[in-house]
């Protein structure tokens, strides 16, 4: 290879194969020298998925003579790696072992069917050892996963890979069962897995052998928490290697059967239907935790309920709710019946298992809820009963984290329905969880206890303090706050962070119909949190702290958007929050609060986007002149942008509401005003009513849409004039408004007698002051109106008011009627204003 | 794929076209169905209920997407009229001409519960976007809103006071048509009945937020996406626009609230629905004809002709490709067989023992085998296992290398004895011989 043969760029095809062979010469091992550092293999492995050193991709116009090179580069590298695979040291065979695995993921689909029967048989011989390194073997289970996946991904080949896949499985049982060493057991339990689910076939006929083997591995009760679940996720997964509804069934049978044999045992003494036998509670050795096995059994139906299968199958969802609901019930209390028959030292080793076991339950209750998601409306009702009596009771933090969690899944799937049933509970828990100083001191959980009474020590803060003087209760905030370093605090964080979760669901499925005496409340709460949580600044994304930080900023987020009667009373603080939030450059905290800051632009300018995008048609026909007609006179206006000055952009913002609104104040000009905004919302006419220009008879805003509903409109009629509403067009339109509706509990008494009128006059004291956009009874009236549907019928008042109104000044009226009607919305886009 | 699929209230088949290219797709056989008596279940297969004229009996067909003829026949215990099933299709809810609503389980086919809902017969029955309440509307004129949560709440229903949420008998006559619109728990319903009225509800106040009076009776109703307007398709032909977000005038020529009206001028509007564009609208006419209209500019976007009868219903469906792709066909064939006929009666003992639910749904797409490739992952924490050298099968692992270094060693010492030996005895040899000793003393 020339010196000076360089390549055109790193992308460039002719470096891989160079690339490739330096590799080898250098870092890769070989039979000679001696292999002292493993770790090379770890860059040799990056380096080759970075460049797709094996992949043999090219594009077309590539120069065949560079292909050939590669080619040969590869085969030399296979060569490699089947040598040190048949290696007899076993640090240079466990070498080849792991190259092959990847060489499988990572090759070109051609030369992996060519050639992976030879690399599975080479990697079946070192399962099939009995003796040999662990290391080997742990390796050679990983890389046969990886070639039966890749193999399962090929379609063609799928009765070669089950006729390979089949010669797998006693080796593995013989893994299971002799080899003590976890970790080859957990390889082999993952590789079993993979074969069930890519070749499920192959396992047919070991069917029995394989769930004999996988079930006393679970119940030897010595395995640890990962290899159970592993296990557990084999046993789970194998009825698919069967295919039918009976196997599934059977299984899921078999395991609840076990799962209450064992609670029969291990709740012996607390359950009164249960006979009890003292000896038989007393034989349990205290060491030895019992319920391994259980909780296998219980991952296993877990994982059955929410994995997926070929054929549909009846899952026994009651049985399920049964053994769930027992275990919950059970809380280590006697029932006076029993205190006779039951030793106190009994009673001690069942209490100390429980809140294991109610794990365990809860656990297969969440797949229950996750696994038949689309059927669960006829268990629903007794599903929350159970959860909500529960979270009552319930005080550790890990069973809470996974009631709450569950109430979440089970708000966001249900849907508005649940609410009711739910909502009490919740939020008294979430009180409680949230609320240090308020909560802790009724509700107490003894870990919460030992925080509370000063044990824990003050840290020196990450950020500053801004505020150097707290009160009390502040104080005492902050230093449960504060706590989030030490251990059993992050088990408080993430039962926050979950109820937190549970209350943004609550908050985002059902808070149209949930009343105000509990959002009023949870409003305040999360706010203060939230600014609590805040106060000192953003943690790193890696911290619990940053988790509570953006579950807490979510929540609130929900608390402003959620539909209210009233502007959320916490706006802006919170929007003051997230903007510092966004400051937080590159975490997540920043990338959410930048979501928040556009969610909540629309609750701050509502947009009610018209069906069609029509354009404005008096803007593009007059440019910078418009002629309008009111009240029988020509009038000539300047354009908006040409009386203000600016350029406004032409008709792109003729439908922009806002802009509307706001030129409207600037403007000081009512007719003008009233006119614009009718041709941005009404669009099609070409024509103006002339009472446009004098009173309302707009509806300008709907209230359908729910965000915006604010009578914009402007009047200058007196409000005495309103005493004649009740004339005219009142009886055609019904209206269903009573005027209780506009009691809103914050208003002022003069509000409240102008605003009965209805309408017109709100907007007239909007009008009357172009300044009052900041005026405190305008952003009353804004933040009233987005989420009242009040408004509505506000608005079919002000309409009728006009209405009624307009009939008493009737000069043009029904010329304007004709006009409107020969101009059937919205067929004609373009009209001379002058027509009329 | 997009298909507009239309049934007729006499027996002309079930329509189905291609929106796109507007082909007529495979036209399912014996169907006649009511206004609102075919539904899509969960976009897997139709259904239709079949109330029979002048009978006490009706029945509810299945047909899947590949066959023309009917599949699975029901019988339910009276006729039923509208049909509605969730959006995974794990209900249907089917509404009886005696006022009870009935509920089935599509999987299994139960009849879960039904309860009377109505003193007269059920005409429509629609769900929220949530699938959470349900709405229907009666001959009566009522509308009924109930929670499904409350229904199936044995202990919740005993309390109440009524099964339902909310009840609005504001309509006087015949309620033809319900729709309701985005926003879960703060979404708007609205109804259009034989008064001659559609009226705005709100879900959550439960209250009337608006009544709009039309020229001519609405049969039908569909809502802007946007909620900025609904399309109402009147008995006289025309397509009403009513104003929901939009601004609206009181002299519009068809009264408060209606901004405009297209048409065809053909006969009265049956059934309307949206495209998932959400612009182009289909509309069915007692014509026979389908019409799609682009909502923007009014225009027909295409025809299609389903029969001399009247269209009763028309429905907007993404079709499954089932065609195009035999592989996936294959994978799931045995989801592809319909689910069991509907029970008639609910099986009391089923109380007792309890429901049963069915995994893997309707509604669970074909999962893609979620398995990743592992052993760089596996390699790497072994490297990190033998760097610690804390571990037994590290160490293990050195030993047996050790013991590999030593065996060979070994033998490289044999070999090296073995040659060391050779060079000896031939040096001996070659010393002793005289022969050599003299060369050797010579030099």
């Amino acid at each position: 290879m020339a010196a000076f043969d360089h390549f055109h760029d790193m992308y460039d095809v002719a470096l891989k194969p160079r690339l490739l062979r330096t590799l080898l010469e250098e870092q890769v091992p070989d039979e000679k020298q001696p292999f002292r550092n493993p770790s090379v293999l770890s860059s040799v492995v990056s380096i080759i998925k970075t460049h797709g050193l094996l992949s043999e991709s090219f594009y077309p116009s590539i120069d065949k003579g560079h292909l050939g090179s590669w080619k040969s580069a590869v085969d030399d590298w296979v060569d490699r790696i089947l040598k040190l695979v048949s290696s007899n040291m076993p640090d240079k065979c466990w070498a080849g072992i792991c190259l092959l695995g990847v060489t499988c993921s990572e090759c070109s689909t051609s030369r992996f069917l060519a050639s992976y029967s030879a690399w599975f048989n080479e990697l079946l011989s070192h399962i099939q050892l009995s003796s040999g390194s662990q290391f080997v073997k742990v390796a050679s289970c990983a890389s046969t996963s990886d070639l039966l996946t890749r193999l399962g991904g090929s379609p063609n080949v799928k009765k070669d890979g089950t006729s390979h896949a089949g010669k797998l499985v006693q080796p593995i049982l013989k893994l299971l069962n002799e080899d003590h060493s976890e970790a080859a057991c957990e390889a082999g339990a993952y590789l079993l897995s993979i074969i069930i689910t890519v070749f499920p076939s192959s396992v047919h006929r070991f069917y029995n052998n394989v769930e004999d083997a996988l079930v006393s591995k679970i119940m030897t009760g010595n395995c640890t928490p990962k290899l159970l679940k592993k296990l557990a996720c084999c046993l789970a997964l194998l009825p698919k290697s069967r295919g039918d509804e009976e196997s599934w069934c059977l299984m899921m049978q078999k395991i609840l059967l076990s799962i209450s044999s064992q609670l029969n045992e291990a709740l012996e003494g607390l359950e009164e239907e249960s006979k009890h036998d003292e000896a038989i509670a007393l034989l349990v050795p205290a060491g030895k935790s019992p319920h391994h096995p259980i909780r296998g059994s219980a991952d296993c139906s877990s994982t059955m309920l929410t994995s997926s299968f070929p054929v549909r199958v009846i899952v026994p969802v009651p049985a399920l709710l049964a053994m769930v609901r027992r275990v919950l019930l059970v809380d280590g209390s006697l029932p006076r019946s029993l205190l006779s028959f039951t030793t106190a030292m009994q009673q001690e080793f069942i209490c100390s298992q429980l809140p294991v076991l109610h794990l365990y339950s809860l656990e297969v209750l969440a797949a229950v809820v996750k696994g038949i998601s689309s059927q669960l409306l006829p268990h629903a009702a007794d599903i929350v009963r159970l959860l909500t009596e529960y979270l009552k009771r319930c005080r550790f933090s890990e069973l809470r984290i996974k009631v709450y969690s569950i109430i979440k899944v089970l708000l966001i799937s249900m849907g508005v329905g649940i609410v009711s049933s739910l909502s009490q509970e919740l939020i008294n828990g979430a009180f409680v969880d949230l609320n240090p100083a308020d909560g802790w001191s009724s509700v107490t959980s003894p870990s919460v206890i030992s925080h509370s009474s000063g044990e824990a020590t003050l840290r020196p803060h990450r950020g500053k303090r801004k505020h150097t003087t707290l009160f009390p209760e502040e104080k005492h905030n902050t230093l449960c706050l504060e706590l989030e370093e030490s251990k059993d605090s992050s088990t408080l964080m993430a039962v926050k962070i979950a109820a937190l979760g549970a209350l943004e669901a609550l908050l985002t499925v059902g808070s149209a119909l949930g009343n105000d005496n509990w959002r009023s409340s949870i409003d305040k709460l999360l706010i203060t949190l939230t600014t609590d949580a805040c106060r000192r600044g953003w943690a790193h994304d890696e911290a619990t702290w940053a988790d509570f930080q953006h579950s807490a900023l979510r929540a609130l987020l929900a608390s402003l958007l959620a539909p209210a009667r009233v502007r959320p009373p916490y706006l802006a603080q919170g929007l003051d929050i997230f903007r510092k939030g966004k400051q937080a450059t590159g975490t997540k905290v920043a990338e959410f609060c930048t979501h928040a800051l556009l969610a909540l632009e629309v609750l701050i300018h509502p947009r009610v986007l018209p069906l069609v995008d029509f354009p404005s048609p008096s803007m593009k026909t007059f440019g910078g002149q418009r002629e309008f007609e009111f009240g029988g006179r020509k009038q000539n206006f300047p354009s908006r942008g040409g009386m203000l000055g600016m350029d406004l952009g032409g008709d792109s913002d003729a439908d922009d509401y806002l802009n509307e609104i706001y030129l409207e104040n600037v403007d000081g000009n009512v007719s003008m005003a009233s006119a614009e905004k009718a041709i941005s919302l009404e669009g099609k006419k070409n024509t103006y009513i002339d009472q446009n220009a004098e009173r309302p008879s707009h509806i300008l805003v709907d209230e359908s849409t729910d965000r915006k509903a604010e009578p914009k409109d402007t009047s200058q009629k007196p409000p005495s004039s309103i005493t004649d509403v009740t004339s005219g067009r009142r009886n055609c339109d019904e209206m269903m408004l009573v005027p209780e509706h506009f009691n809103e509990p914050i208003q002022r008494p003069e509000e409240l007698s102008s605003r009965r009128v209805g309408g017109s006059l709100v907007a007239e004291r909007q009008y009357g002051k172009p300044e009052s956009v900041g005026d405190g009874d305008t952003l009353h009236l804004l933040g009233t109106a987005p989420s009242d549907r009040d408004l509505l019928a506000a608005m079919d008042i002000s309409v009728e008011n006009a209405v009624a109104d307009a009939d008493t000044l009737k000069p043009s009226q029904a010329g304007l009627d004709n006009d409107s009607s020969s101009d059937p919305f919205p067929d004609i886009v373009d009209g001379d204003p002058d027509s009329d | 794929m997009e298909v507009v699929v239309a049934s007729s209230s006499i027996d002309a088949g079930i329509g189905c076209w291609d929106i796109r290219t507007g082909n007529e797709q495979l036209r399912y056989k014996s169907c006649a169905s009511p206004p609102h008596g075919l539904v899509s279940v969960g976009n897997r297969f139709l259904a239709s209920s079949q109330p029979r004229e002048s009978s006490t009996s009706g029945s509810i067909l299945y047909w899947s997407w590949k066959k023309p003829q009917v599949e699975v026949k029901s019988f339910p215990a009276e006729p039923i009229k509208p049909l509605v099933s969730n959006s995974v299709g794990s209900y249907l809810i089917g509404g009886g001409a005696s006022g009870y609503i009935y509920f089935w389980e599509v999987p299994t086919g139960r009849l879960l519960w039904k309860w009377h809902a109505h003193y007269r017969a059920v005409t429509c029955l629609v769900l929220s976007d949530d699938d959470s309440l349900l709405i229907s509307g009666s001959e009566d004129g009522c509308v009924r809103v109930w929670s499904l949560f409350m229904i199936f709440d044995k202990i919740g229903r005993a309390e109440a006071k009524h099964l339902y949420e909310h009840s609005f008998s504001e309509h006087t006559l015949r309620v033809t048509d319900v729709v309701a619109g985005y926003g879960g728990s703060n979404a708007i319903i609205v109804s259009a009945s034989e008064d001659r009225t559609c009226k705005v509800w709100s879900l959550s106040k439960g209250r009337l937020l608006r009544n709009i009076e039309f020229p001519s009776i609405i049969n039908a109703i569909a809502l802007d996406p946007g909620e900025h307007v609904f399309f109402a398709g009147g008995r006289d032909g025309k397509i009403y626009i009513a104003a929901l977000g939009a601004g609206s005038s009181s002299d519009s020529i068809y009264g408060m609230h209606i901004i405009g009206s297209f048409s065809d001028h053909s006969k009265s509007v049956t059934c309307l629905s949206f495209c998932a564009d959400g612009i182009s609208l289909v509309s069915g006419s007692e014509d026979g004809l389908i019409r799609i209209w682009d909502t923007k500019s009014h225009n027909i976007i295409r025809m299609f002709r389903h029969s001399k009868g009247p269209v009763s219903n028309v429905l907007v469906v993404s079709r499954p490709e089932m065609i195009l792709n035999p592989q996936a066909s294959l994978r799931r064939k045995h989801l592809s067989v319909l689910p069991p006929a509907l029970e008639r009666y609910s099986d009391s003992t089923e109380e007792a023992v309890g429901l049963k639910a069915v995994i893997p749904d309707w509604s669970a797409p074909a999962e893609p085998l979620d398995v990743s490739y592992i052993s760089e992952h596996v390699m790497n924490n072994q490297i990190e296992e033998i760097q610690r050298q804390g571990s037994y099968a590290a160490a293990e692992m050195e030993t047996e290398r050790l013991k590999q270094d030593l065996k060979k060693a070994a033998q490289m010492l044999q070999q090296l004895r073995k040659s060391y030996d050779g060079l000896h005895e031939f040096c001996v040899n070659e010393l002793m011989s005289e022969n050599g000793f003299n060369e050797l003393y010579m030099k």
